[in-house]
């Protein structure tokens, strides 16, 4: 093959894939858009006559927490003023080095308690169950560190004695009627297995006393970026998969599960890299395998706020992280992607997944070192390769600039006029740079899963918009 | 392969510039439809929080002072309004009871209220008929009795379950009549709905009904309906409840029916039960025990503390602490004589849930 050949074939290989990468993301905003359309107007129709009261489901709150001595009692107390009838909250101490237990006591006038523990699922030794002396429905459990959050999860998950299980990060602003929104998947439909929802970036707003008081937008460029990237994410790359249950990923940070379906699939994966990920994959095969009706589903509804990178090493980190356990969390499933039962998940989600989401960042970075190496050589139809450039910016904006839309149709969380405009000025501006570096991230996450790499947990620098105003 | 060196790309480049001009034609409308979006959201509800507030005033003197309010000059009510109007009365009259119905039914007649219903009764848009159905069940409006009846039976459960309490809100006895036994048909309905629902029609007027839908009814139906049982009348309960643990053997019923034990008949039957196949109808027994069990039952409480089912053991060991003639020496002796780890761990954990070391 002649060089000329060569860059005739790549051109293609690049023209097929922006096809395909659009015309999915342009699909899933369609469906996101009749998604929300309908969603909003049966919540509508239920809060006209207060259908749901959700009285019906108990649900156990499990909020594993690492080293969490600076915000875990802001965020206990919080969590403890849900608008829920009925709820349960197990904390869990994975073995922390600094004082999070110690404050946890004093907090709440912990006492040692006998709980009869059952290990259903997998995780490092309890050391000590301890029972609030003032609030009944607390518990904490101080366990060995087992240096995961699945497996802390998976030890509150077998303290757990309501039928639906909550697993929320440690320093995620919860919304106060977050599970009254996220259990209606559940009362709609007895098959639903899991439910996710939308989570929303906390810098910038005003927290105090673990409840969001205003919701702002960060100072942080890149936490701004973020944004943006988040109502995509979320808006319509969730809401477009969930109609044909396909939504292969619910957010670590909140989701809610059929504690005995989750039980079942063995509980959250302490060697997984993107542990959330995974479980879903694994619960969808479960299901599949047992040939049971399931439903795992997303609700549009903000459910919960949590902190973004502010750093380029933090974000690296995180995008490395999430591209190797994208991974993982497929190569751990294999058997969902043969499987000829698979319905959707097999037949649609997992394929864009693998070509645009895991696979995808050969073919962005390949691309990139294409036209470099093309520019030089002089082999560059400058006209040509400017108009293909505006055209994928364009359409990066205008799916941008569509989930901008859809969050004003629905939440507009943002209220102010100069909040909206930034909005669009950052759906531009992501795409010189921003896009280009997390693709760059992206391709080493997947050298480091293709390489078999461990991965290593690193420190993420907090910002300062979740630190309590009255600590 | 030859195809792909021939082809022309001078046809894709000319896509590629419509393309560009479609996309951005179509994030300017986006972008346009956006902000029209907010213009239009804030100013609609700056008008509706005014709106409201003066409507809650009215409403407010209207349910103390019927002759004040008969006098009050009603603020005007933009075809915008419409809707707001309606909900706000519906929040207040779901509120009130007693001579407060009254004043509210008579300022909504003053305010045009029974003819909006009417009107939006048959509209497209499911939220203003729900709104239009809640609000001629709260008028007791009798002309639209028939239609509710049909809306009963929608498909939509937002609708037939609001049908369902306007026809009761209507006319109690023959709205509990023909509601009474849909509601195993429809399981749909959220049962908090019916709870309600039932309550308010009260215990002598769902009773009777109740007791012969539960009666007629297969034993999945009889399972369903007695999570509605407890809004009964007590005896015409205790004598239900008493029927089916004698009668049934299916599980799902005696484990209902064990929710429901109120009294001390039945016990031996009760006590046969922690022997059930079925660790939920064990768990059941091993409670209602606790709350009626002779001494005779220790035992058979014991026994259960070794159970497979973490469930069993836990409420066999909560029984066994409530048992009123066991002081804590009695309970700490029977800790001691537990020779399986699973009986005395759970047991370990029931006294320290009730403070005893």
């Amino acid at each position: 093959m002649s060089i000329q050949e060569f860059v005739l074939a790549g051109q293609w290989v690049f023209l097929a894939y922006f096809v395909g990468i659009n015309a999915g993301y342009l699909l899933q905003n369609v469906i996101a858009a009749h998604g929300i359309r309908r969603y909003l107007q049966t919540a509508d129709q239920y809060e006209a006559e207060n259908v749901f009261s959700a009285l019906d489901i108990p649900i156990s709150l499990v909020v594993p927490a690492y080293n969490e001595s600076a915000s875990i009692i802001t965020s206990v107390k919080a969590m403890l003023q849900l608008e829920y009838p009925q709820y349960e909250l197990i904390v869990v101490n994975d073995g922390s080095s600094d004082d999070t237990l110690e404050k946890l006591i004093d907090a709440f006038h912990l006492q040692e308690f006998p709980e009869a523990y059952r290990a259903r699922v997998q995780c490092e030794p309890v050391k000590t169950v301890y029972r609030s002396t003032r609030i009944s429905n607390l518990r904490v459990i101080d366990k060995e560190n087992g240096g995961s959050k699945a497996d802390a999860s998976n030890a509150g998950i077998n303290m757990c004695r309501y039928p639906l299980v909550c697993v929320v990060d440690a320093d995620s602003v919860m919304q106060p009627d977050s599970l009254r929104r996220v259990v209606r998947p559940f009362l709609e439909d007895p098959t639903t297995v899991a439910v996710g929802g939308t989570v929303r970036i906390a810098n910038g707003c005003t927290v105090r006393q673990g409840f969001l008081e205003k919701v702002g937008l960060p100072g942080n460029f890149l936490a701004l970026v973020q944004v943006v990237e988040y109502l995509r994410a979320f808006l319509f790359g969730r809401m477009g998969w969930s109609p044909i249950n396909g939504l292969l990923i619910i957010s670590g940070a909140f989701g809610l599960f059929h504690k005995e379906t989750l039980v079942e699939a063995g509980g959250y994966n302490p060697q997984a890299v993107g542990e959330d990920m995974e479980l879903v994959l694994r619960l969808h095969r479960l299901m599949k395998e047992k040939r049971r009706p399931y439903r795992i589903t997303f609700v549009p509804d903000p459910v919960c706020w949590t902190d973004a990178p502010e750093n380029l090493r933090d974000l690296k980190s995180q995008r490395v992280r999430w591209q190797h356990g994208l991974g993982q969390a497929l190569a751990l499933n294999k058997s969902l992607i043969t499987n000829p039962r698979g319905g959707a998940v097999t037949w649609i989600a997992i394929p864009f997944y693998m070509i645009f989401e895991l696979f995808g960042p050969i073919v962005e970075v390949a691309g990139y070192v294409f036209i470099i190496v093309s520019a030089f050589m002089g082999w560059l139809a400058w006209p040509e390769a400017l108009i293909f450039l505006g055209l994928a910016i364009g359409l990066g904006v205008m799916l941008s600039t569509s989930a901008i839309m859809l969050e004003e149709l629905s939440f507009h969380m943002y209220p102010r006029f100069k909040q909206l405009v930034l909005l669009y000025l950052i759906a531009i501006v992501e795409n010189f740079g921003f896009r280009q570096l997390t693709a760059i991230w992206r391709f080493q996450g997947l050298v480091r899963w293709l390489s078999g790499s461990e991965h290593k947990w690193e420190t993420i620098t907090r910002s300062t918009s979740l630190a309590d105003e009255s600590q | 392969m030859e195809w792909l060196f021939r082809y022309d790309f001078d046809t894709l480049t000319t896509i590629a510039l419509w393309s560009i001009a479609a996309v951005l034609a179509t994030t300017v409308i986006l972008f346009v439809y956006t902000v029209g979006l907010r213009v239009a959201t804030i100013s609609s509800n700056q008008q509706r929080r005014s709106f409201l507030a003066r409507w809650r005033d009215v409403f407010a003197t209207s349910m103390l002072d019927r002759e004040f309010a008969a006098q009050q000059t009603l603020p005007r009510v933009r075809r915008a309004d419409r809707i707001d109007l309606l909900e706000e009365w519906n929040r207040a009259r779901s509120m009130v009871y007693g001579s407060a119905v009254d004043n509210l039914i008579d300022l909504a007649t003053r305010s045009g209220i029974p003819d909006l219903a009417r009107r939006l009764f048959r509209s497209r848009r499911m939220r203003s008929r729900i709104l239009a159905v809640q609000t001629v069940g709260h008028l007791r409006l009798p002309e639209f009795r028939a239609e509710l009846g049909e809306l009963v039976n929608d498909e939509n459960t937002a609708l037939s379950i609001t049908a369902a309490a306007a026809l009761v809100d209507i006319d109690a006895d023959s709205g509990i009549a023909l509601v009474v036994p849909m509601i195993n048909r429809r399981r749909d309905w959220p049962k908090t709905r019916v709870s309600i629902l039932l309550r308010q029609a009260g215990s002598e007027r769902i009773s009777e009904p109740m007791y012969r839908a539960i009666r007629s009814e297969g034993d999945s139906g009889k399972t369903y309906l007695l999570q509605f049982a407890r809004l009964m009348e007590a005896e015409i309960l205790d004598a239900l409840v008493g029927d089916l643990l004698r009668e049934s053997r299916d599980p799902g019923v005696l484990n209902a029916a064990l929710k429901l034990v109120s009294g001390f008949a039945g016990v031996p039957r009760i006590a046969a039960l922690t022997q059930n196949d079925a660790w939920f109808v064990r768990m059941q027994a091993a409670k209602v025990l606790g709350r009626v069990g002779q001494e005779e039952h220790l035992s058979l409480l014991e026994a259960l503390l070794d159970d497979p089912e973490w469930w069993v053991r836990y409420r066999a060991a909560q029984a066994i602490t409530t048992l009123p003639f066991l002081g804590p020496n009695q309970l700490r002796r029977i800790r001691l004589r537990q020779s399986d780890p699973f009986a005395g761990d759970i047991l370990q954990q029931a006294f320290a849930e009730v403070g005893l070391a």
